[in-house]
């Protein structure tokens, strides 16, 4: 689909075009009565009033596969229909959902949760422990997204009690925790996609697939209700959003950064903070034999810390925000910013052209023939960095920091690829990648030695036993708040660690922030750090929106 | 020899080349897919990759059959049709043939007003073109319909978009049914109002080729030795046409606009696409992108059928009323 700006600003041309194409359906028979007039966007604005309990949404694209947790519903925002064993605050800490209490062994490897005994399915039937093994085992034999391969079994000795039996300690286990939405054993078959029965705050009363889903409050919920008894949720393309924004047909929108310009009547923009980040992946080993499927590995330049070093230093992030991302975002030094488990020390001072041409020359490049590139020992401190060709955000990105990054004599070649080849060359060229979870399990794949060149997982081949070692240790953690201090020095113990000031495996670019049209008057609440990927997330704190009076 | 036996062997003929057809596309999209960049199951797991190990990649390609070979899994596809079983689609988790039959109610219903009004409009348009040849009105017709037709149909749908949906807001910008509202209440007049900007989209540019068409093939005829005859003879403007015009130019829009059938299919699902409009179009294009292998050949194949029904139309119809192919066809 081609992007359309949606410039309507005061061009002369517009008018014309539109005359113009009002006269050819006149002609073709289908006039819908009077030639255009000066009427604009405003009139479809009505209906919106302090009072309504009802919203029309326009976030996220449709869950194709349905509304079944075992199968991936709910992996970001809220499950809506189902509730979790736990759930992330605003301050992404942990709280109890269906939970009263959960244990971790001494080794890791069992943990107990105990279950609210007042939790009724939106059909009145009681959810217990059964229901809870039920999903889980459910989940493990669907073949999706839920990987629960790390899980031996899951038992549950009585109705309140649920035992998880783990193959190695995984303190990650958690994310499965407070994202896997409980399914009814009792009401559970082949089309529960289509019609799912749970025990969250919103049941499904209708699903139009391609268009909308319309839900309503959950009467049995135990929750703290929603102010909102109807929620209609539209499946649309970012394009058709905001034009029904600016209809006014829908309370709230998604939409993307091109479009943050222009203003919409009746409607603020929210941005909302996020850890969606994009950097840059540097191959840690020389240019050396192949990988493990035959692919070229290895790279002489990026290989170098010194360069990886002065590549993180020299850039200005916050001229990125600016200029790429017409400030809705914010700068990023981690793959994990402003989540528990990152380390806020390993956040250090950029822009900075003298302190990146003091390393360069300390690591021992230097400019010998004058040509504005540094060399060592022959080599050219040149290298080509890939992104997915048709992004523009990552191309431009791509190219400012080649840019900046040229001031320290690096030469950085921008080329954008399909994702098919940059699979291919990924092994021996530097990556601008994005990722951003609200699962700690993500810094693990990316940094560990263990899984490394597994599909996207650690591609720059980095390894270091040191922060393998605290990697391991937080896996082995028995609650989330032990592993943290784990996770945090497995970034920067003060010696070495993946942050820039140790090995800088990466260079972290940007964190983006995600933008949504909001009625006003509509209060979304404190918003979390959203995830990777735009849309849905919002909704994960539904209970707290409001009408704001005050603003009425 | 009669007539009967005629139309049976034409049938038949017909049938067979369908089979051979729909066994050539669907064997060629395969290994299209096969070739394609897409990985369907990075396409599946989409922004999790990341979380998702290497195990559950594994469990994943089983549970779809995607470790077997190409050639395996065509086989078995191919098995599974033969006994009326169009497969279960990945992303959608159900099978293939509900997902097609929902799909085509709605598709139909948009395909077939737009078909009527874009043949009814562009016949008229030809028809008055050629009348009133070199005129202001004929060089805005021709002008419109060169313009028309090299003209993405998405760019007009994003178009009537801004201007009916969004400025003057008095059609809906997107969907098949009103937002919210339960499917009890919806009327069918609901549905209709919903169905006019993507509708209007595919016969906009529908309108084109046919109307060029019968402008040349009146403007021929009007050319010809029997109408200066009857022009001598003092007939004039709509009585000419209707008396010695009509019969003349019909026939090559009815089969025109039969063949144009593929055009209508690929129009609607870039329509489809804008208008998010719940059709054939939209699953289609999530087929594709995300390397749904039984959904996409489900589709391919409805949609030969489909054009293959129309240039059979407009071949049996060819031969219906035009009585020198009838002989054709007979002997």
């Amino acid at each position: 689909m081609g992007r359309f700006s949606w410039r309507w600003g005061k061009r002369k041309g517009r008018t014309g075009l539109g005359i113009l194409l009002v006269c050819s359906i006149g002609l073709s028979g289908c006039a819908q009565g009077t030639a255009p007039t000066a009427s604009s966007a405003e009139n479809g604005q009505s209906g919106t009033t302090s009072t309504k309990d009802e919203l029309v949404l326009a976030v996220g694209t449709e869950p194709e596969g349905g509304f079944d947790p075992t199968t991936g519903w709910g992996q970001y925002g809220s499950p809506l229909f189902q509730s979790t064993l736990l759930k992330r605050d605003a301050k992404l800490q942990l709280v109890n959902d269906l939970a009263t209490a959960y244990s971790v062994s001494e080794d890791g490897l069992t943990w107990t949760v105990t279950l609210r005994n007042d939790v009724t399915f939106s059909d009145g039937e009681p959810l217990t422990a059964e229901d809870v093994k039920f999903t889980f085992d459910t989940a493990t034999q669907s073949g999706s997204v839920i990987d629960l391969t790390n899980m031996a079994d899951v038992k549950a000795p009585d109705d309140s009690t649920v035992v998880f039996t783990l193959k190695s300690p995984q303190s990650t286990f958690i994310s499965l925790l407070t994202t896997l939405g409980i399914v009814p054993e009792h009401a559970y078959g082949a089309d529960y996609a289509e019609h799912p029965v749970g025990s969250g705050p919103y049941k499904l009363v209708q699903w139009d697939k391609g268009q909308q889903a319309i839900v309503e409050a959950n009467e049995e919920y135990y929750g703290n209700k929603s102010a909102f008894h109807k929620l209609t949720f539209l499946y649309l393309d970012e394009d058709a959003a905001y034009a029904a924004a600016q209809a006014g047909t829908v309370d709230i929108a998604a939409i993307p950064a091109a479009f943050s310009k222009q203003q919409v009547n009746g409607m603020t923009l929210e941005a909302v903070k996020t850890v969606d980040n994009r950097g840059i992946m540097f191959p840690m080993q020389p240019a050396c034999a192949k990988s493990g499927d035959g692919l070229p590995a290895g790279n002489d330049v990026t290989s170098d810390l010194a360069i990886r070093q002065a590549v993180n230093v020299v850039i200005d992030r916050k001229a990125l925000v600016e200029g790429v991302l017409e400030g809705y975002g914010r700068p990023s030094y981690s793959v994990s910013d402003d989540l528990p488990w990152s380390n806020a020390e390993a956040v250090f001072t950029d822009a900075n052209l003298e302190e990146a041409k003091r390393i360069l020359a300390a690591g021992g490049w230097a400019d010998a023939d004058g040509d504005g590139i540094v060399e060592k020992n022959g080599v050219k401190a040149e290298f080509n960095l890939l992104y997915f060709a048709g992004d523009l955000t990552r191309q431009s990105l791509a190219l400012a920091t080649a840019d900046m990054v040229a001031q320290a004599g690096i030469k950085i070649n921008v080329e954008g690829k399909s994702r098919e080849e940059t699979k291919k060359m990924a092994y021996s060229n530097a990556v601008l990648f994005g990722w951003g979870s609200h699962d700690p399990l993500e810094t693990y794949n990316l940094y560990s030695s263990t899984h490394k060149g597994e599909g996207y997982y650690n591609v720059g081949l980095y390894s270091n036993p040191v922060v393998d070692s605290w990697m391991d240790k937080a896996l082995q953690a028995t609650s989330e708040e032990e592993a943290l201090p784990f996770w945090q020095k497995a970034e920067w113990d003060g010696t070495t660690g993946f942050s820039y000031q140790g090995d800088a495996p990466w260079a972290w670019l940007v964190n983006i922030d995600h933008l949504y049209l909001v009625t006003n008057g509509l209060n979304i609440g404190e918003q979390q750090i959203h995830p990777h990927g735009h849309g849905w997330p919002v909704t994960t704190n539904l209970e707290e929106w409001s009408w704001d009076n005050s603003t009425k | 020899m009669t007539g009967r036996n005629g139309w049976a062997r034409f049938v038949g003929f017909k049938m067979l080349r369908l089979v051979s057809l729909l066994v050539g596309v669907s064997v060629l999209s395969f290994i299209l897919m096969q070739f394609s960049p897409v990985d369907p199951i990075e396409a599946y797991i989409g922004g999790d990759m990341i979380r998702v190990s290497a195990e559950q990649r594994n469990l994943i390609e089983e549970r779809w059959g995607l470790n077997e070979s190409p050639m395996e899994r065509l086989l078995a596809w191919g098995q599974a049709l033969i006994q009326g079983d169009l497969g279960t689609s990945m992303i959608y988790r159900q099978p293939v043939a509900d997902i097609i039959q929902e799909r085509f109610m709605n598709s139909i219903a948009l395909m077939a007003v737009a078909w009527l009004l874009s043949g009814i409009i562009g016949f008229t348009l030809g028809v008055v073109a050629a009348m009133r040849r070199d005129s202001k009105l004929d060089r805005l017709i021709c002008w419109y319909c060169y313009t028309l037709a090299s003209t993405p149909v998405f760019w007009i749908a994003l178009l009537l978009l801004m201007v009916f949906g969004v400025w003057l807001g008095w059609l809906p910008v997107g969907l098949g049914v009103p937002a919210g509202m339960s499917a009890d209440q919806v009327t069918w007049g609901d549905r209709a109002i919903h169905m006019i900007l993507p509708a209007l989209t595919l016969s906009l540019t529908g309108v084109a080729s046919i109307a060029l068409h019968t402008k040349q093939k009146l403007t021929d005829v009007l050319e010809s030795d029997y109408i200066l005859f009857a022009r001598a003879r003092g007939e004039r403007g709509f009585q000419l046409f209707r008396r010695h015009g009509f019969r003349h130019v019909v026939l090559p829009a009815i089969t025109l606009q039969f063949a144009s059938f593929s055009e209508l299919f690929g129009g609607a699902v870039l329509a489809e696409q804008v208008f998010s409009y719940p059709g054939l179009g939209q699953a289609t294009v999530q087929a594709g992108l995300r390397g749904d292998v039984p959904l996409l050949l489900g589709l391919v194949m409805c949609s030969a059928i489909f054009v293959f029904t129309g240039n059979m139309v407009a071949d049996i119809l060819y031969r219906m009323i035009d009585p020198r192919m009838k002989e054709e066809l007979m002997s």
